[in-house]
């Protein structure tokens, strides 16, 4: 008799659930959510998200601790031989099964039998559980509300409108942002960096972003050899710089401006430029001209050339 | 034995009734029984092997033949899980509840048969044709022209049989488990007969008469009815019968039943957009979807609590009869499931969740929790019955229990918080603006971990069904097979006076087919709310001057992406949100999809949305990426398309597509069917040239590839959510 109700186990076995759902509360609260609102929006909703699940979780367990003290009385009861009754505490489940859903007690049920027989089924007439029913007209008022304040004429909310919103905020970051631009690095401004910590940073978006057409080492597939000294586009740092930024579209370059930041494009630049030589295995067959670095005249022409 | 054979009784005294002896036909419940267990293995193994495959897509075992990748072998898992495993399912259990419920055997026995034979062959034919790409490319719809038409053909059969048996029943009223019955075999017709209009262009190959945003709302409309009408109501109707009969106790609530089943068939065949939130689909319709999914609360929770409160007074059984435990644990991910299913429709929640795994749990809740427990518990019940033995091992049933239900939640959880992370990772912004994870696949590979405990959560559910199968077996194996079960009643009087002050309700239950009548009409009212308006109102499609038609070589590409299954992994829907048009391009919008049979919007970004990566990529990296996509993108999870570089693009029905397409209205000029092979052929010559300039192919290498699959699908790719890019630059 004192084994553990299943209930209880299905609850034990749903836990890592709810220890998830906490982990991951705890490590988007880590996040830098509140620098940007979409950030913060999303956060919020996540969260609202969590909550809602733990909630359930936390709903179905208290369902389910009831039942489970149901289950014990009810054994009890038919334990002793007697009709099922239950000790009285100050907050018993009777008590609350009867507030929830006004049903008509076990021993009574007799009186609400339909007295229908199907196949040895009968049907009681208990009530519609109150809060079952209040819950179905106030999700039928929440629908029509829902629908008056967004489509009634007059009330002109789109998704649409709402993404314009969305933009119109963001503009207001890229704004900022532009403004940090015109003091940061440009392909006329930039210049070749040689520190580890750099190269390192421009490795990483290399192998992430570029490798895929450029293979892992530079050696080329898709896209050019980068190692050796053959250029189409200019070998410069700044010439490298302005065919990452802007691409060369109708070759499958992709223009990387919108998702990579100057400094990022000068280091995964400067990465390039340390490839110069490497010799890597199954590399592609020179393409464009040769570059000579220290011979400005060159770069100019070429630059000019390819634009 | 001698059918029918009458004898007089002293029912009560002074009363003589005529109390006619037969038999139940629980042949026809065996072969269903079995077919359901045999198919359900199938279905899960199959989902086993797709679960696998987005963690291993290099084992060995599957890289390589088209047959077994991914995108064919998600088709197969959910229409085998759905229609082969839940479908025989279903017929199990009505075959036995209805004919003990109305006191009669079924009205036909070959009915019966012509049945169960055909719904096997459609199986098998399902079996053959998905993994051989013969695909309508329409979710849970994939099944093809002429196996459609067999369908509708078997579905009428087993209609006829079940009315028939109605009508010829010894009980005067019909359960709500029979109200159910009724309601899912009028609903899944119309549903059927409408999402599948097709226009035949081959035996094997059609395109849906829809285009488009009309297509993706006649689609959801459908693929969420079949969640409603299909995994829901008929399962609702064996809970009203296997419950009560497990737990020896009456049913809670007959006024519950009532209002519950018709508030549920009512409201449910609205909800159906809230598949399609912020797509290109007009708002009003979006908001309809959520509206009634939040009403649909109340409805679905009324058959939950209707059998969980049907247990009062018999929970002491539960702890120690495996059936019940089944039983209640699947009513209870029933309650889950149709909680979160409002939740998920509402917009901002839908933001998060759509396309993510959250979906995939969910669902998973739903089939595993509620459509899988229910019928291993029915299964537990039935067989020792109808073997007139007890069941052999109480002790192995209640370890497929709990092994059943670690698996469910090592299923689930996993894909929630994939869900979850992946979602966030989407839409993470920095504060200078722009995305963080700019790079999709960085998002997939944080998730891999969550997608190994799913496959294991779904091993561990496997592994339980064949503790069931071993079970019954050995049961079988002890008892004997009652294939006539006797069974006597007395026959319906005449007439009938309706006693005094009944419920008004008992009217319709003594009239099946006001009955049937009631419920389609029901089911047609939201039908009709919801889809005509899109048809009839021109603004709800605003067209767009530059959106062209395919031309042959892409409708050919288009013709293998859909093949391929493509769409169980990219989405093609750009939705309105900032973090998806930096991420992918301009949003989508409704008159770029009008020359779209079908709509290949999909459901679930395993990988990204292909809406506007027309002209992002060279031909070379598609063709590159097609033939070795991690050599592209290490760690990338997409399978290989080694195939389509071996395999002649066969164009011999171009002409027949073309016409096709044209009685759909795709306007291609008059005789284009004559001339299309011609342009076709230009064209691929000059995505050869691309690739032969980007350096990829070497002239040998050209002289090979020209006539190849694959080149088509590059044309297909490469145009793409160009039409309105075409525009802008025009301006």
């Amino acid at each position: 008799m004192k084994r553990i109700p299943s209930y209880i186990k299905v609850m034990l076995s749903l836990l890592p659930a709810g220890l998830a759902a906490a982990g991951l509360q705890a490590q988007t609260a880590d996040a830098p959510a509140a620098e940007n609102p979409e950030n913060q929006l999303i956060f919020l909703l996540l969260i609202s998200s969590i909550v809602i699940a733990l909630a359930c979780l936390l709903l179905t367990f208290a369902v389910l601790v009831l039942i489970r003290h149901q289950v014990a009385t009810t054994a009890e009861g038919a334990a002793e031989g007697q009709a099922v009754k239950t000790s009285e505490p100050l907050l018993s489940w009777s008590k609350i099964q009867a507030a929830l859903t006004r049903a008509v007690p076990v021993e009574r049920e007799a009186d609400i039998d339909m007295g229908h027989d199907y196949d040895g089924i009968r049907e009681l007439d208990n009530q519609l559980p109150p809060w079952w029913k209040y819950g179905f007209y106030i999700s039928i008022a929440f629908a029509a509300v829902y629908m008056y304040i967004y489509h009634w004429p007059g009330h002109d909310w789109s998704s649409i409108k709402e993404y314009e919103a969305e933009m119109a905020e963001a503009e207001i970051i890229k704004a900022k942002y532009q403004e940090k631009l015109a003091e940061g690095v440009n392909e006329n401004s930039v210049t070749l960096l040689t520190d580890p910590a750099s190269l390192e940073n421009g490795k990483k978006i290399f192998t992430s972003l570029c490798a895929a057409c450029h293979g892992m080492q530079g050696e080329g597939g898709i896209g050019p050899n980068l190692t050796d000294p053959y250029w189409l586009h200019g070998g410069s740092i700044k010439d490298v710089f302005s065919t990452i930024k802007y691409g060369v579209p109708e070759k499958g370059m992709i223009s990387w401006q919108s998702q990579l930041k100057p400094n990022q494009m000068q280091e995964v630049g400067s990465y390039i430029l340390s490839l110069q030589g490497t010799n890597p295995p199954n590399a592609k067959e020179p393409q464009g001209e040769l570059y000579e670095p220290n011979s400005d005249q060159t770069e100019e022409n070429e630059t000019v050339g390819t634009h | 034995m001698t059918k029918n054979p009458t004898e007089t009784i002293a029912k009560s005294p002074g009363a003589g009734v005529q109390l006619e002896h037969f038999s139940y036909d629980n042949s026809i419940v065996r072969m269903f029984a079995i077919a359901t267990t045999i198919w359900g293995i199938a279905g899960m193994l199959v989902g086993l092997i797709a679960a696998f495959q987005l963690v291993l897509p290099d084992l060995g075992l599957w890289d390589g033949i088209g047959e077994l990748s991914f995108g064919r072998i998600r088709p197969l898992h959910t229409n085998a899980a759905i229609f082969a495993f839940v479908g025989n399912g279903i017929f199990m259990g009505v075959y036995y509840s209805l004919q003990r419920l109305l006191k009669t055997r079924m009205y036909s026995d070959v009915l019966s048969s012509i049945h169960f034979w055909g719904w096997q062959l459609i199986i098998l034919s399902a079996l053959l044709t998905l993994p051989l790409g013969i695909t309508t490319g329409k979710e849970y719809a994939e099944l093809e022209w002429p196996i459609d038409i067999a369908i509708t053909l078997v579905w009428v059969v087993f209609g006829l049989n079940m009315l028939m048996t109605i009508l010829k029943r010894r009980e005067r009223h019909i359960y709500v488990a029979i109200w159910f019955f009724l309601a899912t075999w009028v609903t899944v017709a119309v549903l059927h007969i409408v999402n599948s209009l097709e226009m035949p262009v081959s035996l094997f190959k059609s395109y849906s008469i829809y285009a488009g945003v009309q297509d993706a709302l006649v689609q959801w409309w459908y693929g969420h009815n079949a969640v409603a009408f299909f995994l829901t109501t008929p399962y609702l109707g064996l809970m009203y019968y296997f419950v009560p009969k497990a737990a020896n106790r009456p049913v809670y609530s007959y006024r519950l039943s009532i209002i519950h089943f018709w508030a549920l068939i009512f409201i449910y065949i609205w909800a159906g957009p809230h598949h399609l939130l912020y797509t290109a689909l007009p708002d009003w319709a979006q908001s309809l979807g959520t509206v009634f999914s939040v009403m649909l609360i109340a409805p679905s929770w009324g058959g939950m609590l209707n059998g969980l409160l049907t247990l009062r007074g018999a929970w002491d059984k539960v702890r120690n009869d495996p059936v019940l435990k089944f039983l209640v644990v699947a009513v209870t991910a029933y309650g889950m499931a149709t909680f979160e299913g409002p939740m998920l429709s509402i917009k901002s929640v839908n933001a998060i969740s759509h396309y993510t795994d959250w979906t995939i749990g969910h669902v998973h809740i739903g089939t595993l929790g509620w459509n899988g427990f229910l019928t291993f518990g029915i299964l537990y019940w039935l067989i020792p019955r109808i073997y007139n033995t007890r069941l052999f091992s109480t002790k192995l049933a209640n370890a497929h229990f709990w092994i059943g239900t670690l698996g469910i939640v090592m299923y689930a959880v996993p894909l929630y918080w994939a869900g979850w992370t992946q979602s966030l990772m989407w839409k993470e912004f920095d504060g200078d603006g722009f995305l963080v994870y700019n790079n999709f696949l960085d998002t997939v590979l944080q998730i891999i971990p969550m997608y190994w405990m799913r496959a294991i959560g779904g091993t561990l559910y496997l592994i339980g069904v064949f503790m069931m199968v071993y079970n019954l077996i050995v049961t079988t194996s002890k008892g004997q097979f009652v294939a006539e079960e006797a069974a006597s009643a007395a026959p319906l009087p005449k007439n009938y006076v309706s006693k005094k002050g009944e419920y008004w309700h008992r009217w319709i239950e003594r009239r099946p087919v006001q009955m049937l009548v009631a419920s389609l009409v029901l089911i047609l009212i939201g039908t009709f709310f919801e889809l005509a308006p899109s048809f009839l109102i021109k603004n709800n499609v605003p067209t767009i001057a530059s959106v062209q038609p395919y031309t042959p070589l892409e409708l050919q590409g288009r013709d293998i992406y859909i093949r391929a299954g493509c769409y169980t992994c990219h989405s093609q829907m750009v939705r309105p949100f900032r973090s998806e048009t930096e991420r992918y391009g301009e949003y989508s919008k409704a008159g770029e999809f009008v020359y779209e049979h079908p709509f290949q919007w999909g459901s679930k970004r395993t990988g990204p949305d292909l809406h506007r990566v027309g002209k992002k990529y060279s031909d070379s990296w598609h063709y590159q990426h097609m033939l070795d996509p991690r050599g592209i993108s290490p760690g990338s999870i997409m399978p290989a398309y080694p195939w389509l570089y071996e395999n002649v693009l066969d164009n011999s029905l171009l002409p027949n597509k073309i016409r096709a397409m044209q009685s759909l209205g795709v306007p291609y000029p008059e005789g284009y069917d004559e001339k299309a092979a011609t342009e076709l052929q230009q064209q691929a010559a000059t995505v050869v040239q691309n690739l032969q300039r980007e350096g990829t192919l070497d002239d040998n290498q050209a002289q090979y590839i020209q006539d190849k699959e694959i080149i088509a699908l590059i044309a297909y790719l490469q145009r793409l959510g160009t039409d309105i890019k075409a525009k802008a630059e025009a301006q």
